[in-house]
């Protein structure tokens, strides 16, 4: 089932154009303080992590909007019926399709990775970029991804998908980009899905807003190295919860 | 209502769907009958004006169809059913109707309200009027389907796999239904199930692979399977001579019919035959025809 | 029982369109105002000062209402089971999808309104004059669902459009002020109300954001006329 969520997901050439059209808005609005600005004797891993920080500003987006009706989908195709008479639970299916198009949509950001990695390798002379950029990859931007894909997948379900977007959107620039000395917000916790902890770590200095003063003061520790696992292990953790509570509405809906 | 069609084609990237349809009929009932794949919809489509074509040229009512005004003026007398008939399931069958009847220029309330109650009369869905449609089953939607498409008496109806997804008793039902249609009217019914067309229809014409491959009446089909059309019943293998049409479990064993050239068996008997043996031997030569050129 | 083609504009034919474009999509301008507020509440609750607060109240009309004008605008325009029907009838299906939008527009517009009302009767209005308040939020209203529109009919796909949609309206965000502070990008900032108030060049703001916004709906509204060009969700 995840083989076949991915392929179905991973065909979408709106996937791919809209990951492409982010992608060069992030990399045009980066500014001077952008990754392709970095001092010549920048680390590799600074660079990767720099690069890595940069997607995950504006490129999980379209994992939303491409999950958000993942599941609401299937019922408006005719689909749903069909699934729940295969000898699979609602927590596998759930499963399943979430895993599927999350490494679809995870596939194209990745390759943004890679490419920035790999040119930057080349113009710094450096290869080490590029041995760094899975990683960055793995802990900047997958815990995210997993936590955006999750509840992307399953609010619409409750809310719409039309409303999620909307709310999604809001939510990104409030969860994410808003600094918590404007008003209280997510931005700068461990629970920011744009990996701001991670990406201090790895980058040694504050990324964003992360561990900056503000509101719910316990989940702005220090950003380290205990602190950036802590924000992975919790958005990950909190990412289960939507697909869990996904899996229930489905197996009630299927009896009802 | 006559329709008059020339080289028409229309391709859709690489595929070419229609590769140069001709096609002449005017009034009656008429059926076109091909595989699935073979074109039929994307001819159904452009004939109402969902689907512009690639080239050609197709002429309803003496309105050209490649113009706005020439479009809008077949439409306003057009009635058509889909293949697949999206409806909205939060309305009742009475409000879908009310909402189309409204979208084809039916102001007056109170006619369009008794034209509705009519139609649903006469497709037998007066009892579930106003039940909503998520409630209804593919052969009650199919039925609001037609009603929609009979809204103000049009004069062409074009009709698209109407029986498909039907169970037996929906299908004769859709089939009477279709077949006190034509009056005045020019119907034409695109499907691939042969009966459909064997029960309704007068003149036929055969699609094959984008392409008019027959044009005639439906008893020169049948025709033409004149002396080629057997009976066999067997308890042992089928027949492997010529193409079966039927295969039906009898005492004996099987009852095959077969259209071949040949006797399939030498206990087989020449019989009368139907629409489907002739579809099925017009389809036979036309093979032999396209492997032997 | 001949058909006879008269106005189609009658008010039952408005409500059915109502029902076509949803509660959902209706209520989304109201219920993300509902978070503005909430969010707005937690701002005051936690001590923010009243200019911020001001300014929070007044994104939500400038920022809040277009955008979700805007999302629920492509599910408008792709989502319709009965399509290739509307399409074989003798209205335009452009026509059929406009009296949908307006009625979305109208419920958006009624919100908003009423928004700004309650915000004029209970002094924490910070926009222009009273009168002058729909500028607030029709011009980027305007761009932001005309840009909503062209990336609909030309990408054919509610990803490409939301996602189009989301990327602008988060980068304006977040280049504020270097969108504001530029003479070549400031006519086009979506939240300069919000952000910098209605001093010097906000009027040719609002000029251009209306000018942007109805020249994108036209090149759609041109593009969907075309036969069979209604596009649908992307084939999936």
């Amino acid at each position: 089932m995840i083989r076949y969520e991915f392929l179905m997901q991973i065909r979408k050439r709106s996937l791919w154009i809209s990951m492409g059209l982010l992608a060069v808005i992030t990399v045009l609005g980066q500014g001077d303080a952008g990754p392709r600005y970095l001092p010549d004797d920048a680390s590799a891993r600074v660079v990767a992590s720099s690069w890595a920080f940069l997607w995950s500003l504006l490129l999980p987006i379209v994992a939303g909007m491409v999950l958000a009706d993942r599941l609401v989908r299937d019922d408006r195709l005719g689909v749903s019926r069909l699934l729940e008479s295969l000898p699979t639970t609602a927590t596998t299916r759930v499963m399943g399709r979430f895993l599927g198009a999350l490494a679809a949509t995870a596939t194209p950001i990745f390759l943004a990775t890679v490419i920035a990695g790999g040119a930057e390798s080349i113009s710094r002379e450096d290869p080490a970029v590029l041995l760094w950029t899975p990683i960055a990859f793995g802990l900047v931007l997958l815990p995210g991804l997993v936590f955006v894909g999750a509840f992307a997948m399953v609010v619409p379900l409750l809310l719409t998908a039309p409303l999620f977007r909307v709310l999604f959107v809001g939510y990104w620039f409030w969860g994410n980009m808003l600094g918590p000395s404007y008003m209280p917000s997510l931005a700068g916790t461990l629970l920011t899905p744009v990996g701001d902890y991670t990406a201090s770590w790895l980058l040694g200095e504050r990324a964003l807003y992360a561990g900056a003063d503000g509101w719910l003061q316990l989940l702005r520790p220090e950003p380290n190295g205990v602190t950036a696992a802590l924000s992975v292990a919790l958005l990950l953790g909190v990412g289960l919860i939507p697909l869990l509570v996904g899996s229930r509405v489905l197996a009630r809906r299927a009896t009802a | 209502m006559d329709i008059t069609i020339r080289n028409l084609r229309r391709r859709f990237g690489k595929v070419e769907a229609l590769r140069g349809v001709d096609l002449e009929l005017s009034g009656g009932m008429f059926g076109l009958l091909g595989a699935n794949g073979a074109g039929k919809t994307t001819l159904m489509r452009i004939i109402a004006g969902v689907l512009s074509p690639t080239s050609g040229q197709v002429l309803i009512g003496g309105h050209d169809m490649s113009t706005r005004q020439g479009r809008v003026a077949v439409q306003r007398r057009l009635g058509y059913l889909p293949q697949d008939l999206g409806l909205y399931p939060d309305l009742t069958a009475v409000e879908f109707l009310d909402y189309i009847g409204l979208l084809k220029g039916l102001d007056d309330r109170t006619a369009r309200r008794r034209q509705i109650a009519e139609l649903l009369e006469v497709v037998g869905l007066s009892d579930v009027a106003n039940r909503k449609l998520k409630g209804f089953s593919g052969g009650m939607r199919r039925r609001v389907g037609i009603a929609q498409a009979l809204l103000g008496d049009p004069a062409l109806l074009v009709v698209d796999e109407p029986t498909a997804g039907l169970d037996p008793q929906e299908r004769i039902r859709f089939r009477t239904l279709l077949a006190t249609l034509p009056g005045r009217r020019t119907v034409l019914l695109s499907t691939h199930v042969v009966e459909d067309v064997a029960q309704t229809c007068r003149e036929t014409a055969v699609m094959v692979d984008g392409r008019i491959v027959f044009t005639g009446a439906v008893s020169d089909l049948v025709r033409g399977a004149e002396g080629v059309t057997w009976e066999v019943v067997t308890s042992g293998p089928p027949p492997t001579v010529g193409e079966i049409v039927s295969a039906v479990s009898d005492a004996g064993g099987t009852r095959y019919r077969v259209v071949s050239v040949t006797p399939p068996d030498p206990a087989a008997i020449p019989v009368p035959p139907s629409l489907e043996d002739g579809y099925v031997a017009f389809m036979q030569g036309a093979a032999a025809g396209r492997s032997s050129a | 029982m001949r058909a006879v083609l008269t106005d189609v504009s009658s008010p039952l034919l408005w409500r059915y369109e109502s029902r076509r474009v949803g509660v959902a999509a209706q209520a989304a301008p109201a219920a993300a105002l509902a978070v503005t507020l909430l969010l707005t509440a937690f701002t005051a609750n936690a001590g923010g000062s009243r200019a911020d607060i001001e300014r929070l109240l007044l994104t939500g009309l400038e920022a809040v209402v277009p955008l979700a004008v805007a999302v629920a605008t492509v599910t408008v325009i792709t989502r319709d089971r009965c399509r290739e029907l509307h399409l074989a009838l003798p209205v335009r299906y452009v026509t059929t999808l406009g009296r949908r939008l307006v009625t979305l527009v109208g419920a958006a517009a009624a919100t908003a309104v009423i928004y700004s009302a309650a915000l004029v009767a209970t002094g924490w209005w910070s926009g222009p004059a009273a009168p002058a308040s729909p500028l607030v939020w029709v011009p980027p209203l305007l761009a932001l669902g005309g840009l909503a529109m062209i990336l609909t009919v030309v990408g054919r796909s509610v990803v490409l459009a939301s996602s189009g949609v989301a990327a602008t309206w988060l980068a304006q965000q977040l280049y504020a002020a270097s969108l504001a502070s530029h003479a070549g990008s400031r006519p086009f900032f979506l939240f300069l109300t919000s952000r910098y108030g209605t001093g010097e060049g906000w009027l040719l703001n609002r000029f251009a954001l209306t000018v942007t916004g109805l020249c994108l709906l036209a090149v759609a509204v041109t593009a969907l006329s075309r036969p069979g060009a209604a596009p649908g969700e992307e084939e999936q």
